[in-house]
């Protein structure tokens, strides 16, 4: 039996979903230079919120995803403003030690609150199972999150390309001074969008539990796989991590899958080839730019 | 009639670094000023000095009756100081149109009137950035500093680089401005002799200090000093 069709599809799932948590660490880095190892955190406040909204309250799944994004942005805007923006100006090193810090303070809060145990949520009814595609059993859940993902980056990609807020967003990656120099609050810009990619990260937490799992440990665990869809993606950009998320996804499932052998490698040795060829990152078309525009998701006609 | 800038003792930098010593001078509302010197004298650091993207060693700066010694570059710009940076600065992700938007604020000057001041602009509303000529990406410099609708603008170099014929209109442009807008002007220029004809002063700049302030038209009748302080034949 071929299951090349099934793993593409469980792959672009898995792609997806690292795409949601990874977009927003993109834009950050892409915009402050500010190495953000803490990102799986706000991720799993997301998972966190998800689960206890359903559990404490009984809310449905689907209800608990808006306050998922909320809780996750919320907490992602009060530590930029708090802790994260001291950083900005710190070296490299500062900024790893300072948000694995962060990481290891999340996995002992998340084990206090909510124990060391794997979470779970109960999706709808209408999320289970399979559906037969073209002669492919397709799981309804993950049918779903690839359509959301869809629909969000979309949105994402109207708000940076159509709004003034993304205009400012754009501006202030291409050249700072002269945003700021232009009357700009760039630091408040910034602040936005952190709490934006915060909450996205939250949301693809809690769309994530059923999929990757939640546990303390989690910021720790995909902390590798968000920062390589940066890296090899180029940061600052839509389009570029929405590729690497997506080849990462679909090379992770099949190798695990084809090579059960090399395990988890599979997805550094991706990374070590796709370095060498783009070494700025996927940038479509134009990788000779450090810092790719993130109007290339939607280009405007003359 | 009170003074709209005025510098005092102003030191500033990069890093460690001192370029400028003891920068003093004062501008009036409607006042232009040529801003003259050798290469490397620190004319384009006192206009980024003015916006505040260097690093302030000591002095103080009043604009528009407050002291904006310690406001960050948003604040001075939203006080009404428009900037029109050296080398264009323009945002190769955005389009012309939204040059102008993203930085607009209420005031004499919108979309319409930099159109009429640009027609160029408008007929390349709807390209980006890094697809304009040099001419156009400064004509969309100085528009973008208009529709922030300051009190003083600050051109940084506006015609490097740029061809004689649109050297020629792009001056027509500021001379207009000078003249009818009412705007405090503050103009860096290589080509002195240009500079001073746009200008009613003219201020020469010396590693870091200013050696001379006067009429623009005693800089332009005077060769001899003007050749000692600029050292320019143009």
């Amino acid at each position: 039996m071929n299951a090349l069709p099934g793993l593409l599809f469980d792959g672009l799932a898995y792609g997806s979903l690292l795409f949601l948590v990874s977009i927003g660490l993109s834009i950050t880095m892409g915009l402050m230079n500010f190495i953000n190892l803490a990102h799986g955190a706000f991720a799993m406040i997301g998972g966190y919120a998800s689960v206890w909204f359903s559990h404490r309250f009984g809310m449905p799944f689907l209800a608990t995803l808006p306050l998922a994004f909320a809780v996750a942005g919320l907490a992602g805007l009060i530590a930029e403003r708090v802790l994260f923006r001291h950083l900005y100006r710190a070296s490299h090193l500062d900024q790893v030690l300072f948000t694995v810090g962060f990481v290891f303070s999340s996995i002992a809060a998340a084990t206090y609150l909510f124990g060391s145990a794997q979470q779970s949520v109960s999706l709808p009814a209408a999320l289970q199972g399979q559906v037969q595609v073209m002669g492919v059993d397709l799981g309804r859940y993950r049918l779903f999150l690839i359509g959301a993902v869809v629909v969000l980056s979309a949105g994402l990609g109207l708000l940076m390309t159509r709004t003034r807020f993304g205009a400012q967003v754009r501006a202030a990656v291409d050249n700072r001074d002269a945003a700021e120099g232009l009357g700009l609050n760039v630091g408040l810009v910034f602040s936005l969008c952190f709490g934006l990619g915060t909450g996205m990260a939250g949301l693809g937490g809690a769309l994530g539990v059923e999929v990757l799992g939640l546990d303390p440990g989690f910021a720790l665990k995909y902390m590798v796989y968000f920062l390589l869809v940066v890296v090899v993606g180029g940061a600052g950009t839509l389009s570029g991590p929405l590729v690497a998320s997506m080849l990462l996804g679909v090379c992770d499932v099949a190798g695990k899958y084809y090579l059960p052998q090399a395990g988890a490698f599979i997805i550094y040795v991706l990374m070590i080839v796709l370095l060498l060829a783009f070494p700025k990152g996927l940038g479509l078309g134009r990788p000779s730019l450090s810092r790719l525009p993130l109007s290339i998701l939607v280009r405007r006609r003359a | 009639m009170p003074d709209l800038l005025s510098v005092e003792g102003l030191c500033a930098g990069y890093g460690e670094a001192r370029v400028l010593n003891d920068i003093g001078f004062a501008l009036r509302p409607g006042e232009s000023l040529a801003l003259l010197g050798r290469n490397g004298v620190g004319k384009s650091t006192l206009i980024r000095s003015l916006i505040g993207l260097t690093r302030r060693q000591g002095g103080r700066l009043r604009f528009a009756g407050a002291d904006i010694t310690a406001a960050p570059p948003f604040r001075r710009a939203r006080a009404g100081i428009g900037w029109v940076p050296q080398e264009r600065a323009m945002f190769p992700s955005l389009s012309v149109e939204e040059h102008l938007t993203t930085v607009a604020r209420r005031g004499p000057f919108d979309l319409a009137r930099v159109y009429d001041i640009f027609p160029r602009l408008a007929e390349r509303r709807a390209n980006m950035g890094n697809q304009l000529s040099g001419g156009e990406q400064q004509m969309v410099a100085i528009a973008r500093a208009l529709m922030t609708n300051p009190r003083l603008l600050l051109l940084d170099e506006p015609m490097e680089g740029l061809a004689p014929i649109i050297v020629h209109d792009l001056a027509a442009v500021i001379r207009r401005l000078i003249a009818e807008s009412g705007l405090s002007v503050i103009v860096v220029e290589q080509h002195a002799r240009l500079a001073l004809s746009m200008t009613a002063r003219a201020m020469v700049l010396d590693r870091g200090r200013i050696v001379h302030d006067g009429p623009s038209t005693e800089l332009l009748e005077d060769n001899d000093k003007l050749g000692r302080l600029v050292a320019v034949a143009a």
